[in-house]
């Protein structure tokens, strides 16, 4: 187990390091000038000089990376030269809206997913399971960004139900229940795409983990199915689910910036793609350092929580 | 009353041969490779077929519902909608097709060696790929695109290609390595055969049910990756149609012109449903089940 | 003691039939016999007899939709077929349990073995969590598992094979069953844990005065341990009777190609075995005759048209299926 996350660990620090270079690079595919491309032609020599510094751009490209990862680890993106304001302050305000909207269809994809399919593994091929077999593999070939589309269109254009439309964004500190309401239609959104893969990756390995010579062996003793079903049934299928859900974190995120980008919600995917058609690349940059590292992160605890529902995984 | 599914008792306690009936592909599926063919052809010979230039904008006729003249409509600029659809599925097919070609030509021979000579080559070449995999694709996708402009389609394609290129390693490694130490490749190998005899000969044919239904799954994939870019504006740039550009610049008018959604929406998404259900098929087809996609 | 609770199980005209693709499959047919308490006795026959899946079948573990059972299992005057499973679960663990062939599967793989001991205590005896935690501890001290209150919390994986069907046998064992079916409980293991197993078995079922069907292909297995045995073949029992009067005086062709087919101690060494000529028969394509018929060196015209019925022998209790059976001398066959 020690040795496992141990390993695990170097390889998070190779992938944040490969990140890092490669986030830094970014910069370094813009065409001319850097600081010319970065702040504009008529930046003021005192910005420049900052820039400057922040790059390392004097010095050879190797050392650019230190001066510039050092100031990263620093907590320093830069600032961007539109707003005036500093990257990582940018950074800190959005981050918030999008963990909410990741944590609210996260609930919501676990909480329609699971008892779904165990339902419909219990009856494979009953109504149940073919409605819903089918009815998420229909939905599998239909991309976020559409159902989103297409929830607004119906949703908040033609039933005109109140704050679900662009621009209808409330924060949280503002009030609460408006976040909420306001939050629901990307929430479901994002939902439905997790329920399709959450949904069928339970099921299926549900179906094979009850074909199980020690499912029989539950009933054997005696027990009750609701027992079975969770208790020896779900937890060793739950792995499978578990991987599903960190793989599908990634694309949740970018799912996250659709919405975000439709319905105006001021968020990290929001921030970003304002940022790119402002060629704002700084933050464009530090947007997408924090959000890979971050991703990256995830993925690091979910295995290690898969690692604690399943000791075989470790011991292999 | 209770239903589990039960123990295979059948097969270890009763010694019945097993029908190796392969399951028919269906009805279904033939109607899907007729709708990819049918789009394919479309996207191909789009500026033979008898339909309105994609660019013409009509002042006169703007936001209009389907009608014998625009099967689809037009949009806010008069552009018609049906040939708009049609010239926007070129887009759609060459960027699955591309990266995907990048993908399998770079990915698939690598993972095939890595799993046929194991080894030092093996361990560290898979190493690598598996921090790649752990890297967020769709954000580096995102990144490298918003910052090597002006976007092409070309830039698109390699992109989004070498991003998939250690997913694809992935599952033909493992494809590989299922076959590989099967006993007829050990025998080939016993009685000298050469090396590219084994790889062409008899790997080559066994995985390539994996291969071809996890190729249209990435495609599907690269597709719907491709229709949420140029949602967010990052692909093509306008006024060349694509399905997902169509889309995006339908969202300011929602209220006054739904056609302009729905259309794209729906070529999208049936062309991805007929790509994933012809994958399923052959999947059960083949019983491609030894190998998780 | 009456005579109704002396007899523990009542099996009659037992069949099971699978519904498949390739047609109904008769796994199990017309199987009778009676069993008392304090008993145990053997099933044998080759992979594909029908044995596991008659043991399953008393236990009343089929419910597949393309699953038939008809014929009665009275078990201590409760009858399983049909029973729904509600029903059954009361009986699963308290009155019959089962020991499953392969412990690498019939074990929970992400459960702490003690937990799955644990639970049975808990939930059908109602035992507090202490309580069943001491009893679990109790109970792999029981199966001869060393340092148990340190394997209570190990997951099955980090366990040996033989410890493992150890735990399996604690787990049957936890609610004190009265019958015990055990599915070929050493088939997964090697041959020096084998034997350590089955003496356990024996030395328990001594101890907390249970009764055991001990299901298994291996004739010397049984030989010594059980008072009877039913030998099986194609999911019909062919013949029946005390262990002594089936190994001295069998008379079904099938029992001693059986009886010749495994070795023996007393063999000189480099002795040939004798090997059953073709292959256990394919139950979808059955014949009208004896099943055995085809690879019976005794074979007559009558055999392949005629199914024998189980006849009695000269011992009581001892019966056998078979048109030309061998003669009653005895047999030199050895134990």
């Amino acid at each position: 187990m020690l040795r496992y996350v141990l390993r695990r660990i170097v390889m998070l620090i190779a992938i944040c390091f490969i990140i890092s270079v490669g986030s830094f690079y970014l910069i370094h595919l813009l065409p001319g000038n850097i600081t010319t491309v970065i702040e504009g032609p008529g930046a003021s020599p005192e910005n420049q000089a900052k820039l400057y510094k922040l790059l390392g751009l004097n010095k050879p490209i190797y050392q650019q990376y230190f001066v510039w990862i050092g100031n990263v680890l620093r907590g320093n993106l830069g600032t961007s030269f539109i707003s005036q304001t500093s990257v990582a302050s940018t950074i800190r305000a959005a981050l918030p809206i999008d963990l909410e909207i990741m944590f609210l269809s996260q609930i919501l994809a676990f909480a329609t997913a699971i008892p779904i399919a165990m339902r419909s593994a219990r009856k494979p091929d009953g109504w149940l399971d073919r409605t819903f077999s089918a009815g998420s593999f229909t939905l599998l070939s239909v991309p976020t960004f559409i159902v989103i589309v297409l929830m607004v269109l119906f949703i908040s254009v033609k039933l005109g139900v109140p704050h679900t439309g662009p621009s209808s964004y409330v924060s949280f500190s503002q009030d609460w229940i408006g976040n909420l309401e306001s939050l629901a239609l990307p929430a479901v959104a994002l939902a439905i795409g997790s329920f399709v893969v959450y949904y069928r990756v339970l099921r299926s390995d549900l179906i094979a983990t009850l074909q199980e010579e020690f499912i029989t062996m539950a009933r054997s003793k005696g027990l009750s199915q609701r027992r079975i079903m969770w208790r020896h049934a779900f937890r060793p299928s739950s792995v499978a689910l578990l991987g599903a859900a960190g793989v599908n974190i990634g694309g949740l995120l970018a799912s996250g910036f659709v919405v975000q980008y439709l319905l105006n919600i001021p968020g990290l995917g929001y921030t970003l793609i304002s940022a790119i058609n402002m060629s704002d690349y700084l933050l464009v940059q530090g947007i997408v350092l924090v959000v890979s590292v971050g991703v990256v992160l995830i993925n690091f605890i979910f295995d290690f929580i898969i690692n604690i529902v399943d000791p075989r995984i470790s011991r292999e | 009353m209770s239903n589990f599914p039960q123990f295979n008792v059948l097969e270890e306690a009763i010694l019945v041969e097993k029908p190796e009936k392969k399951e028919p592909l269906g009805v279904l599926f033939w109607i899907c490779v007729g709708w990819i063919g049918l789009n394919i052809v479309g996207a191909i010979f789009a500026n033979v077929l008898p339909i309105e230039n994609p660019l013409f904008q009509n002042y006169s006729l703007v936001n209009a519902g389907p009608s014998l003249h625009h099967l689809f409509g037009t949009d806010d600029l008069g552009r018609d909608i049906f040939s708009r659809v049609v010239y926007g599925s070129r887009v759609s097919l060459s960027v699955g097709a591309g990266a995907m070609l990048i993908g399998f030509g770079v990915g698939a021979p690598l993972g095939m060696l890595a799993a046929f000579r194991r080894g030092r080559f093996d361990a560290i070449l898979t190493n690598v790929m598996y921090v790649l995999l752990a890297f967020p694709a769709i954000i580096a996708t995102i990144a490298i695109l918003s910052f090597w402009t002006p976007r092409t389609l070309f830039k698109i394609i390699v992109v989004i290609g070498i991003a998939s290129v250690p997913l694809v390693y992935r599952v033909i490694r493992t494809a590989t390595l299922s076959v590989a130490t099967k006993d007829f490749i050990v025998a080939a190998k016993v009685q000298g055969a050469t090396d590219r005899r084994i790889l062409l000969r008899e790997l080559m044919p066994n995985i390539a049910p994996i291969a071809i239904s996890f190729l249209l799954i990435g495609v599907a994939t690269v597709i719907a990756l491709e229709g949420a870019l140029a949602f967010l504006g990052l692909s093509v740039n306008p006024p060349t149609p694509s399905w997902g550009n169509m889309i995006n610049e339908s969202r300011t008018i929602l209220q006054m012109n739904p056609w302009l959604v729905i259309f794209p929406s729906a070529a999208l998404c049936l062309f991805l449903l007929c790509l994933n259900f012809i994958g399923d098929r052959l999947r059960h087809h083949f019983d491609v089940t030894e190998v998780k996609l | 003691m009456s005579f109704d609770n002396k007899k523990l199980l009542a099996v009659k005209d037992l069949a099971t039939t699978f519904h498949t693709a390739g047609g109904d499959l008769p796994a199990v047919g017309g199987v009778s016999f009676d069993m008392e308490s304090n008993q145990t006795i053997g099933i044998v026959g080759e992979s594909g007899s029908g044995k596991t899946v008659l043991s399953r079948t008393i236990m009343g573990l089929q419910q597949r939709t393309n699953v038939t059972v008809t014929g009665s299992v009275l078990l201590s005057g409760f009858e399983m077929v049909g029973a729904s499973e509600d029903e059954k679960r009361e009986r699963w663990g308290t009155e019959v349990a089962m020991i499953f062939q392969d412990p690498m599967t019939s074990l929970n793989p992400v459960m702490k073995v003690g937990k799955q001991i644990d639970e049975t205590l808990r939930v059908r005896l109602g035992m507090s969590k202490a309580d069943a935690k001491a009893r679990a501890i109790e109970l792999l001290e029981l199966v001869g598992i060393p340092s148990p209150q340190y394997r209570y919390d190990a997951y099955p994986g980090q366990l040996s094979g033989g410890m493992r069907q150890r735990v399996v046998i604690a787990i049957s064992l936890a609610c004190s069953p009265k019958l015990l079916l055990a599915d070929e409980p050493t088939t997964g293991l090697d041959v020096t844990i084998q034997a350590q197993i089955l003496n356990l078995l024996e030395e328990l079922k001594e101890r907390l005065e249970m009764s055991v069907i001990l299901v298994t292909h291996d004739l010397g297995v049984v030989a010594t341990r059980t008072s009877r045995i039913i030998v099986m073949y194609a999911g019909r029992i062919v013949e029946i009777g005390s262990t002594r009067e089936v190994f001295a005086h069998h008379r079904m062709p099938y029992t001693r190609a059986l009886l010749e087919s495994s070795p023996k101690v007393s063999n000189a060494s480099h002795t040939r075995l004798t090997t059953i000529p073709g292959r256990p028969p394919n139950l979808l394509k059955l014949t009208q005759g004896c099943s055995f018929a085809p690879r019976c060196s005794y074979a007559t015209e009558k055999c392949h048209v005629d199914r024998p019925e189980l006849e009695a022998a000269d011992e009581p209790g001892h019966m056998f299926a078979c048109w030309n059976p061998l003669p009653k001398t005895r047999r030199t066959v050895k134990k």
